[in-house]
């Protein structure tokens, strides 16, 4: 780890993080004060008016009644993926594809830092950046819901929920980031750090849409997970593992790819 | 000392450099010459452990470039042929940046200051928004601010207007007095020759020629162009006088003369009434062409 690098690399990119914060935060807001238990029956009833797969396929899910399966379902089903899935790949692009591209990465080398050096510096603040966002996220929610819906949300599940959508979005920046140190070419790096996590967006959409379809939510990391089963406790928290262990992977991974390659700046 | 063994490495369109064998001994300042794509930067990309080689080997002071970069930047600096700053960032910022990278704590160094001073920069303000010439000068500031042993710049005075290479020139003459093992590349011979003990000289990947720089610049050839009063008679004189002269053309004579025959040209051209006396600037490739005529025809590129 450099702090020099550290430190310039949070600053430059800290204006990214505070706008997807923004919004996830505002739309935390919106959802929680729209929350009301007594309404539950009559949401599901209108939600009945929708094609089932539509409303399947957005993550929702109809059987929920407490504040936090209400949030895991209408919130983390798909905009707390989406959202940060394009803080993810903005900012994976960002560290490295886009300096070598440039050619500004020829500044960083020019220093006595190694390589690895560099792409540790770069990957953990990646990582960190998304450990804050959530944690971020985390400490609104249970502050929201404290002063708009008083003892109503269940902060240690949400606690769960929030860890790992947190793990899910370490691995799809820690796509990006593979995609980001492999690749000499930022529109090629950028291509396929954007286009595997909208895949397994999608796969998990499509694969939610029915029971026939439900195979497809194996291939994608999104599908792994159900929002719903983590709050109720019926998802063992070992899948938490396997998010954290395939970002390893792929940190080490890009770590040793960066190591050996030849850039051209 | 910075030396080169049987330096290959390539790129996947196969152009690159070929078995590349140097040395540039401590204290020595060796200029480079080539053509654009000759293979320059390439060179100099394995020099600074970006570039792996195929085979044979680069090495900075007995380190091998790639596996012991970090330690060899230490004491390297280098200014990058195409410079790109990282983005949004503003000049004083970015020489703050560079400095704590390489370990640096506080306030700007004295020699910081005065490289600043010297090539009259003020840093503050946002780089994207700086003129092509403050960019360079900015790039030699970091390159330089800690005082490196080495020097390993690529076409350092790009962008420069006359007055400022004038100093750069002045700069690297100190440094090599202090001792700097230094490499230059340039597509310019003449700032080469003010600055540089030997010469390099690349084209498409292979060096063609290695020599002292006095050496060289006595070896070559430039073609003035003369106009004369009485063209006849100009003809006549230069002639006798063992040059070689083309047919005029609006009375005025392209007259190719060695290094080593300057002096008997001017006076041979005193005797004449002149109207004009130019030196046709040259392109590297045309000078190569010229060098290498002479310097026998077997010696094919």
């Amino acid at each position: 780890m450099s702090l020099a690098l550290f430190a310039y690399t949070a600053r430059k990119n800290s204006l990214l993080l505070v706008i997807f914060y923004a919004v996830l935060a505002f739309y935390l807001a919106v959802m929680i004060s729209m929350y009301n238990p007594e309404d539950m029956a009559r949401i599901t009833d209108m939600l009945d008016l929708f094609p089932e797969d539509l409303m399947q396929a957005m993550g929702f899910s109809q059987q929920v009644s407490d504040l936090t399966s209400y949030l895991a379902s209408w919130l983390y089903g798909l905009l707390m993926l989406a959202f940060p899935m394009v803080y993810c790949i903005i900012l994976s692009q960002r560290l490295v594809a886009r300096k070598v591209d440039s050619g500004s990465m020829a500044y960083l080398l020019a220093t006595p830092n190694s390589r690895t050096r560099i792409i540790v510096t770069l990957g953990s603040y990646a990582l960190l950046s998304v450990g804050l966002l959530f944690a971020l996220l985390f400490g609104t929610g249970v502050a929201l819901a404290e002063w708009l819906q008083p003892g109503q949300l269940a902060a240690d599940r949400f606690l769960q929920l929030n860890i790992t959508t947190m793990l899910i979005n370490m691995l799809v920046i820690m796509i990006g980031f593979f995609f980001s140190c492999l690749c000499n070419d930022a529109s090629l790096a950028s291509g396929l750090a954007a286009g595997l996590p909208i895949t397994f967006l999608l796969l998990n959409m499509l694969g939610g849409v029915s029971e026939d379809y439900q195979w497809l939510k194996r291939w994608s990391v999104y599908g792994w997970f159900d929002p719903l089963e983590r709050v109720r406790g019926e998802m063992p928290w070992t899948i938490n593992l396997i998010y954290a262990a395939g970002a390893a992977v792929l940190f080490a991974a890009a770590v040793l790819i960066f190591k050996r390659r030849q850039l051209p700046v | 000392m910075i030396e080169a063994q049987g330096l290959t490495v390539t790129y996947p369109g196969g152009k690159g450099v070929f078995g590349l064998d140097f040395q540039i001994g401590d204290g020595k300042t060796m200029g480079y010459l080539g053509p654009n794509g000759a293979g320059k930067t390439t060179t100099i990309r394995a020099l600074l452990g970006f570039m792996r080689p195929d085979s044979g080997r680069a090495a900075i002071d007995g380190l091998d470039c790639f596996a012991d970069a970090p330690r060899i930047q230490r004491r390297l600096g280098y200014i990058p042929g195409e410079i790109s700053f990282p983005e949004k960032m503003c000049g004083c910022e970015f020489l703050r940046f560079m400095h704590a990278m390489r370990g640096g704590r506080g306030k700007r160094s004295a020699r910081e200051e005065e490289l600043l001073a010297l090539f009259e920069l003020d840093p503050s303000g946002r780089i994207d928004k700086f003129s092509k010439g403050m960019k360079q000068k900015l790039g030699i500031v970091a390159a330089l601010m800690h005082d490196p042993q080495v020097l390993i710049l690529d076409e350092p005075t790009s962008g420069l207007d006359p007055l400022m290479q004038n100093r750069f020139i002045a700069l690297i003459h100190r440094e090599r007095a202090r001792g700097k093992t230094i490499l230059m590349s340039s597509h310019g011979f003449e700032e080469v020759e003010k600055t540089c003990d030997q010469v390099l000289i690349i084209r498409e990947g292979r060096i063609i020629h290695e020599d002292r720089a006095e050496t060289l610049r006595r070896s070559r050839t430039r073609t003035y162009l003369l106009q004369a009063a009485q063209p006849a008679r100009a003809a006549a004189v230069l002639a006798e006088a063992g040059f070689t002269v083309p047919a005029a053309e609006n009375g005025s004579f392209e007259i190719p003369v060695a290094g080593d025959a300057v002096d008997r040209f001017i006076k041979a051209v005193a005797t004449l009434q002149v109207v004009d006396l130019n030196v046709k600037s040259q392109s590297l490739e045309e000078l190569f062409m010229r060098f290498y005529r002479q310097d026998g025809e077997e010696d094919a590129l």
